[in-house]
């Protein structure tokens, strides 16, 4: 199932320093054709330099950027087939939305009819009437912006789309809309996307394939089931969200030993070696009350908080020995009734622990 | 040898290249011939004679603490007086006017665009024997005001009316980086208006006053127009001294120490003014 | 509410106080206009007669106008040549982030406070020194030592709200490097450019201390309307100023109306 079709946009051990500062460090990466491809990663994790690499506005100190077989590290970006969302979008603000979308169109030289028919198509495509045309940039609202920004890009017509953190401006409904649009878009025009964030949920929705950068060096690529079901190391399962993460070792088969408390817990053998690392526990599996009783792991602690998160609620038990706190999530319609300071069981199945090394 | 090279790659630096060019050889390059005279023997118009420290001497010996004088004294005068006369205009600018602040503005601004010594010689006009005061003076009341005209009087006023400008907008500009909220926590916290004046107003917009102060004073201190054309002989101010030195005397030695010493003191000031400004800030409001 | 009144009292001082120093600042002016138009050979208050024979005499008199052309010329050639300089000035005084850009910002600034009187002397003294023979060729060189400071000031203030991201995107929509600057930067700078232009233009068509020590046998307006008032009264200088003011306000509503029209023709239609 990891099999890739062959490489559309390929990069071979690119490398980038700045100075003494490894920006990206033998990054190797294929993207195949029509794809989703996501690249997620904290501030400072190298995406933005990537990207600029990728489309062609900065070149790497080494490796190689394939498109087709044919390496292009020297092409320069107005000579690429590719084309990019800008973080802030870079709206040309003396021109109309109407000239703004046919400015690629105008620059390769397409009569002023066909232009302007092939804008008002675009911006059809993208849900936005077609009065549009001559409104000026300033009248525009967020997310009309982030709309004509994706059709003056698509009217490029480019083989692949970068986007650079184009949503992350926005407030949180209008982004949950937009990405759901971005993906229809993608759907419906069949083009390759890249696109960078630094939020693992947004590129869930979206992808159909994670990359994940920390440090200039991509730590694991998979579809968004790999990444939230078998993250490759403690960085990749904590940058999902909030997790219970325990410092463990392998004691025999089907059961690991907490380092510090040497309490042990039953685990499913993945096949994979392991001898000492993690576990992680996703808070949203851990049971708490009756329903932990039955469960082979565990813990017996004080209830001491829980937080209303909007559809979940989340509870936070201090464990008996005072070594660790752990998070427990339920539905908001499906709350634990106990109170603040009283003695709780928490618990969670053997296959709910994601073991990963160190 | 790397970091030069770096350094030099700089698009920024490119772009500077041409302005920097332009003051090298039409400003830097003057004055430092005026600084290499002022060291000549008088009387000299060429540059391969012995340096001599004659010329400071000879300055300092006759009576050029006059014009010095004079042209301090009025300068002092000239940034009190707009002080006073701008600061409630600042006030009502950023406080009360709202919108019809930048139209102020515009109108404040306009006659920096005409031609100084025909503003001045409007003030000849109104000040003049039988002129406008006069004239209605004598028409209204039967009483004659004729001696305005040539005072020392006068020529403040001409210093004031050309330099007003230049006070008003700092002082705006400062006023206007006092954000309204820190006067509403003094008041919040039991300070008097007077007390909020002092404490909070005043000290926050120091920037604009002394920009604004600075600046009126050197340009008034090198001012050479206002006593001419309202001052007549009553007055001489020292760029006045230099423009003779230059011109009638033909003594460029003696012309080159006096502009030293203008210039000496104006770069102080300028230095000091350049220490308590931001431009970026100022400029690109960011 | 005694408070609510004294602020009402306060308001009302400082309203009447603006508008009696604006009236200040526009009284010379008034009166040098009035003047032009008087009969008499000496001014006298109140005018009893009133004349326009002045500008005739001007518009008739050949001195006038090589006067003219040569404060236009002067004016022009400043003109030109700041914005174009500038221009590249303005890039790196708030575009680009440089070592030694404080220092450059602070040296751009410099001559614009520097007593202009003596700046314009000791340019005289650079000229004789190197053998060049002063004309309004020297007066334009002069002016911008000046002028060119304040252009780049005026010109920085557009290309700090300018930002390069623009370049790029256009860049990457396949735009090439000279098609970027027709396309985008320059206009989207252009508002900075003809201000800056235009400020050029009337500080040189007004400027008076630089012309005086530079503009050698030439003579540009300010300069003959200084040597007029020393020398005594003559009616022809307030006709002269007031011609000067009218040239200023009408070059200043003529770059006014273009750039409405500009601005209209660009919402109006696609390019």
């Amino acid at each position: 199932m990891n099999e890739v079709p062959l490489g559309f946009l390929e990069l071979r051990g690119v490398t980038k320093q700045f100075g003494e500062f490894t920006a990206l460090d033998d990054v190797n990466l294929s993207i195949s054709e029509g794809e989703f491809f996501t690249l997620v990663g904290p501030s400072g994790s190298g995406k933005t330099t990537l990207i600029r690499i990728l489309v062609g506005m900065d070149s790497p100190t080494s490796g190689d950027i394939a498109l087709r077989g044919d390496v292009i590290n020297d092409v320069p970006a107005n000579r690429r087939p590719t084309c990019m969302v800008f973080q802030n979008l870079a709206l040309f603000p003396h021109k109309t939305v109407g000239q703004n979308v046919e400015f690629a169109m105008k620059i390769a030289g397409v009569a002023a009819s066909t232009r302007r028919e092939r804008a008002l198509e675009l911006l059809e495509l993208l849900r936005l009437p077609a009065d549009f045309y001559s409104k000026r940039i300033n009248q525009c609202s967020g997310g009309e912006r982030q709309r004509i920004a994706l059709a003056r890009a698509l009217a490029f017509d480019p083989e692949i789309l970068f986007f650079d953190e184009p949503l992350s401006a926005l407030d949180f409904r209008l982004r949950k809309t937009l990405e759901k649009e971005l993906k229809d878009i993608h759907r419906e025009t069949g083009k390759t996307f890249v696109y960078i964030t630094h939020s693992l949920e947004e590129a869930m929705v979206m992808s159909d394939r994670i990359g994940i950068l920390n440090h200039g060096k991509l730590i694991q690529i998979g579809s968004p089931d790999d990444i939230y079901n078998r993250p490759l190391n403690k960085f990749v399962a904590q940058f999902m969200g909030e997790v219970n993460t325990l410092a463990v070792d392998k004691a025999g088969t089907g059961k690991v030993k907490d380092s510090t408390t040497g309490s042990m817990y039953e685990i499913t053998e993945s096949g994979q070696e392991f001898e000492s690392g993690f576990m992680i526990i996703r808070p949203e599996v851990m049971k708490i009350g009756n329903a932990a009783d039955a469960l082979p792991n565990r813990i017996q602690g004080v209830l001491f908080n829980d937080y209303a998160l909007g559809s979940r609620i989340q509870y936070q038990v201090r464990s008996a020995d005072g070594e660790n706190h752990w998070l427990v999530e339920r539905l908001q319609d499906d709350p634990f009734s106990g109170n603040a300071g009283e003695p709780v069981t928490i618990g969670w199945r053997a296959e709910d622990s994601i073991l990963v090394p160190s | 040898m790397k970091s030069f090279s770096d350094w030099i790659r700089q698009p920024g630096l490119l772009n500077a290249v041409p302005v920097g060019l332009f003051l090298l050889v039409g400003f830097a390059g003057p004055l430092v011939l005026v600084l290499l005279y002022s060291f000549m023997p008088p009387k000299t118009f060429t540059l391969n004679q012995v340096p001599t420290l004659e010329n400071y001497l000879s300055v300092v010996t006759q009576s050029y603490y006059i014009s010095f004088g004079w042209s301090l004294m009025l300068a002092v005068i000239t940034v009190a007086l707009l002080l006073v006369i701008t600061y409630p205009i600042a006030y009502g600018m950023t406080k009360l006017f709202n919108r019809w602040a930048t139209l102020i503005t515009i109108l404040v601004a306009l006659p920096l665009l005409i031609s100084e010594n025909i503003r001045l010689f409007g003030w000849v006009l109104l000040l003049l024997k039988n002129g406008v005061i006069d004239g209605s003076l004598q028409y209204l009341l039967g009483v004659s005001l004729s001696g305005l005209l040539y005072t020392v009087p006068a020529v403040v006023l001409g210093l004031v009316y050309v330099y007003l400008p230049f006070m008003l907008f700092p002082l705006v500009i400062g006023m206007s980086m006092v954000p309204d909220s820190l006067k509403e926590a003094a008041s919040d916290l039991g300070a008097s208006r007077l007390q909020i004046f002092w404490e909070v107003e005043l000290p926050l917009s120091m920037p604009g006053i002394l920009i604004g102060s600075l600046l009126v004073f050197i340009l008034s201190l090198g001012s050479l127009a206002e006593s001419k054309i309202l001052g007549g002989q009553v007055i001489v101010m020292i760029a006045d001294d230099i423009e003779s030195a230059f011109t009638f005397a033909q003594n460029w030695p003696k012309g080159s120490v006096l502009s030293v010493l203008l210039i000496t003191l104006s770069l102080v000031i300028i230095f000091f003014l350049f220490r308590n400004i931001d431009l970026d800030r100022l400029v690109g409001r960011r | 509410m005694k408070s609510l009144l004294q602020r009402k009292v306060v308001r009302a001082l400082i309203v009447v106080w603006t508008l009696t120093v604006l009236l200040f600042l526009y009284m010379p002016m008034m009166a040098v206009v009035m003047a032009s138009f008087t009969k008499q050979r000496y001014f006298r208050f109140p005018v009893n007669a009133w004349d326009t024979r002045w500008y005739e005499k001007a518009f008739e008199s050949l001195s006038v106008r090589d006067l003219f052309w040569t404060s236009f010329s002067v004016a022009l050639l400043v003109t030109i040549l700041s914005v174009v300089l500038a221009f590249f000035g303005a890039l790196a005084f708030a575009r680009y982030d440089w070592k030694g850009r404080k220092m450059y910002q602070r040296i751009i600034l410099l001559p614009i406070f520097f007593p202009q009187a003596v700046l314009g002397l000791a340019l005289l003294l650079w000229f004789s020194s190197l053998g060049i023979t002063t004309s309004w060729h020297t007066a334009v060189f002069a002016h911008m030592i000046w002028i060119l400071p304040i252009v780049t000031l005026i010109m920085s203030i557009q290309v700090y709200s300018f930002d390069p991201v623009w370049e790029e995107a256009a860049y990457d929509l396949g735009a090439s490097r000279l098609q970027v600057l027709r396309e985008i930067t320059l206009p989207i700078l252009s508002p900075g450019i003809i201000s800056g232009a235009v400020f050029a233009f009337l500080l040189s068509w007004g400027n008076f201390p630089l012309s005086l020590f530079t503009t050698g046998a030439d003579q540009t307006i300010p300069e003959w309307l200084y040597s007029k008032m020393v020398s005594g009264y003559t009616p022809m200088v307030p006709t002269l100023g007031s011609l000067t003011m009218g040239g200023a306000a009408g070059f200043l509503l003529i770059a006014f109306l273009i750039v409405l029209a500009v601005r209209r023709l660009r919402a109006g239609k696609p390019d």
